[in-house]
């Protein structure tokens, strides 16, 4: 173990993996401090040009976009109350009643520390559990594997607040994508339409490019948001006082841990993480009446929160093979075309790739500190370019991305096609997380049961009577009905 | 009923439909396995049955709200000329083509002709430093 750590960290130390990861960052920032631009849509659209270069230095990139956007995105959050990224809606709450009574910079300087202290504390859950995660993992059969993904696409469609026959039907269709291409097992095209090009599935990279950038612009330009009004003109102090630290240090804590479990749970991300926090840390604070006007500890719950959903999600994804959330998901994609399969055995066969993560994850997080600590007042003037040419750059750079996968025209189509489907899945509020996972899981699903099926020699029985599938299968037909149960069981006691 | 969802519904069922009647054109399994078919007829009847649910609670939910699309003729617009740009990709001239398709596309959205074309000129630069001559992707 000690020389893969070396190694893991040695591949990490190389001049080109650092430029790639600061790079990363700096554009995560960009991309997070720039309402509209999310990190899934920037790691969906720079995910191309990662292709040309060794694994590391591509998932130093991304990682570096994933660690740097979450949380830049609490600058226009705290200055604007505009949340950069859906993760630092909890953020706005209090960072910008801080920014009103002339406390930005301290606000802006918490956002930057704790965000670090939330990375960091779910980094430390990743390489604690992730081994014995993907030990355990590592007993699982193909029936096993095959509960483990519907078990995914329904905790999906659970947690859709609201939104559960939406949730799944997006997964059904994820599924129903991931059908296009050869049969698994019997190599039998399927919905390819004599397109050769469709032999291999749709490539998931234009579709992600489709439905997290361009639909996000057709979203924009169709609601045409206008929020480039910077009120707050000086930052005041940056650093916390000892005092302040002592009164944030619980929240803080609870937040990191709570952004932690919630991150590690497939499908809810920092925004569900963040909000649960802020909720958890009010309930716990002699000051509950000072949350959302301001609180300190409201701020650092929900910062600590929606970054330590970082290393959840990627606990996750790197010991099941299922994504935390959607840039996860995109994070699985990209990971894919490099030749490396996450799932317990990355774990076996390459552990210093996955100390390697571990380290990029660390560099990463204390690189968008000092950037957000020193960083904030540059970070905060981006948010006076025009939203156009956001617009016209993702456009560019999505069309661009998509064709260089693969030199193919028709991977452009596929991302033109996502992105409508995407525009219209917004309007009709179905959640485009189910799709992905769908999209993800669906062929794990299949080439899993049927390989049980011909274990079993056909045998359907035999697959419930396995312990563990039975837990994912019990769980997977209960979740989706837990939110009618919880309502049907309110009203009665109401 | 609430169209919207009334809509998305029937489009839901359509698919799902579709995926019944295909898989059965899927060649069948051996030895009581299932076969090409059997996943596609799978998904496709969980479609319509989820879709028919979200017919059954769009029916419940009562008014006529549809889809909300306020900027309606911008977003067309954007998007009709974006499907010119795609359908021209291959034709040659890519810097040339993109920054025309740009500045047009931000003119459209409401910048002045100066600034709209210095954005496309910076953005295809960026785009063809980054790609053709940085990981030498042919763009034409």
């Amino acid at each position: 173990m000690g020389a893969e750590l070396l190694a893991g960290l040695t591949a990490v130390l190389d001049w080109e993996v650092l430029g790639f990861l600061t790079a990363g960052v700096t554009l995560g920032a960009i991309f997070g401090a720039l309402p509209g631009l999310t990190a899934t849509m920037g790691v969906a659209v720079l995910t191309p040009l990662t292709f040309w270069v060794s694994a590391e230095q591509g998932l130093a990139m991304l990682l570096g976009i994933y660690c740097g956007a979450i949380p830049a995105g609490g600058i226009p959050a705290i200055l604007i109350n505009v949340p950069g990224t859906p993760a630092s809606i909890a953020t706005s709450w209090d960072g910008y009643a801080l920014a009103r009574q002339g406390r930005a910079g301290l606000a802006l300087g918490i956002n930057a520390l704790l965000s670090a202290v939330g990375q960091l504390t779910s980094i430390l859950f990743l390489a604690l559990l992730a081994f014995p995660i993907a030990g355990f993992a590592l007993k699982f059969g193909p029936a096993e594997y095959f509960g483990l993904a519907l078990f995914g696409i329904s905790l999906m469609a659970g947690i859709s607040k609201g939104r559960v026959l939406k949730g799944l039907l997006a997964g059904t269709l994820g599924l129903a994508l991931a059908l296009v291409g050869l049969d698994p097992m019997t190599a039998y095209p399927r919905y390819t339409f004599g397109m050769s090009e469709f032999l291999d599935g749709i490539s998931f990279v234009p579709v992600m490019i489709g439905l997290f950038g361009l639909a996000e612009v057709f979203v924009q330009i169709s609601e045409r948001h206008s929020i480039r009004e910077l009120p707050v003109k000086a930052l005041g102090r940056i650093l916390p006082r000892r005092d302040e630290w002592k009164k944030m240090l619980p929240s803080m804590l609870s937040g990191a841990g709570l952004g932690t479990i919630v991150g590690a749970i497939p499908a809810s991300g920092g925004d569900i993480g963040s909000v649960i926090a802020w909720e958890q840390a009010r309930r716990i604070s002699p000051d509950k009446e000072e949350f959302g006007k301001g609180s300190l500890r409201g701020l650092a719950a929900s910062c600590a929160a929606c970054n330590g959903a970082i290393g959840g999600a990627m606990t996750t994804m790197l010991t099941l093979g299922i994504p935390g959330d959607a840039v996860s998901a995109i994070l699985i994609g990209a990971l894919l075309i490099h030749g490396i399969q996450p799932g317990p055995l990355l774990f076996q066969n390459n552990r210093a790739f996955v100390f390697s993560i571990v380290f990029l994850l660390v560099f990463a997080s204390l690189l968008i500190m000092l950037i957000g600590l020193v960083g904030a007042r540059p970070l905060a003037g981006i948010l006076r370019i025009p939203s156009p040419w956001l617009w016209a750059g993702i456009v560019l750079f999505g069309t661009v991305g998509a064709y260089a996968l693969n030199n193919a025209v028709v991977d452009i189509w596929v991302m033109f096609a996502a992105g409508i489907a995407g525009f219209f899945f917004r309007k009709a509020q179905i959640p485009l997380g189910s799709l992905v996972l769908g999209l993800i899981l669906g062929p794990m699903m299949e080439a899993n049961l049927r390989r049980a099926l011909i274990i079993g020699r056909g045998d359907w029985s035999g697959i419930p009577t396995r312990p563990i599938v039975l837990f994912f299968l019990i769980a997977a037909v209960l979740l989706p009905v837990l939110p009618w149960i919880r309502s049907k069981l309110f009203k009665r006691g109401e | 009923m609430h169209r919207a969802d009334g809509v998305t519904a029937a489009a839901f069922a359509a698919l799902g439909a579709y995926l019944v009647a295909s898989g059965g054109g899927f060649p069948a399994g051996a030895g009581g396995l299932p076969g090409a078919g059997f996943f596609p007829q799978t998904i496709g009847a969980l479609m319509v049955v989820l879709a028919l649910g979200l017919l059954f609670k769009a029916r419940q939910r009562g008014g006529t709200a549809g889809f909300a699309f306020a900027n309606a003729t911008q977003t067309a617009g954007a998007a009709g000329m974006l499907l010119v740009y795609l359908a021209l990709w291959g034709t040659g001239f890519f810097p040339l083509r993109t920054v025309l398709f740009l500045t047009l596309l931000l003119k459209f959205l409401g910048q002045r002709w100066r600034s709209a074309a210095g954005a496309a000129l910076v953005l295809t630069t960026l785009a063809t430093a980054a790609f053709q001559y940085g990981l030498n992707v042919s763009l034409e």
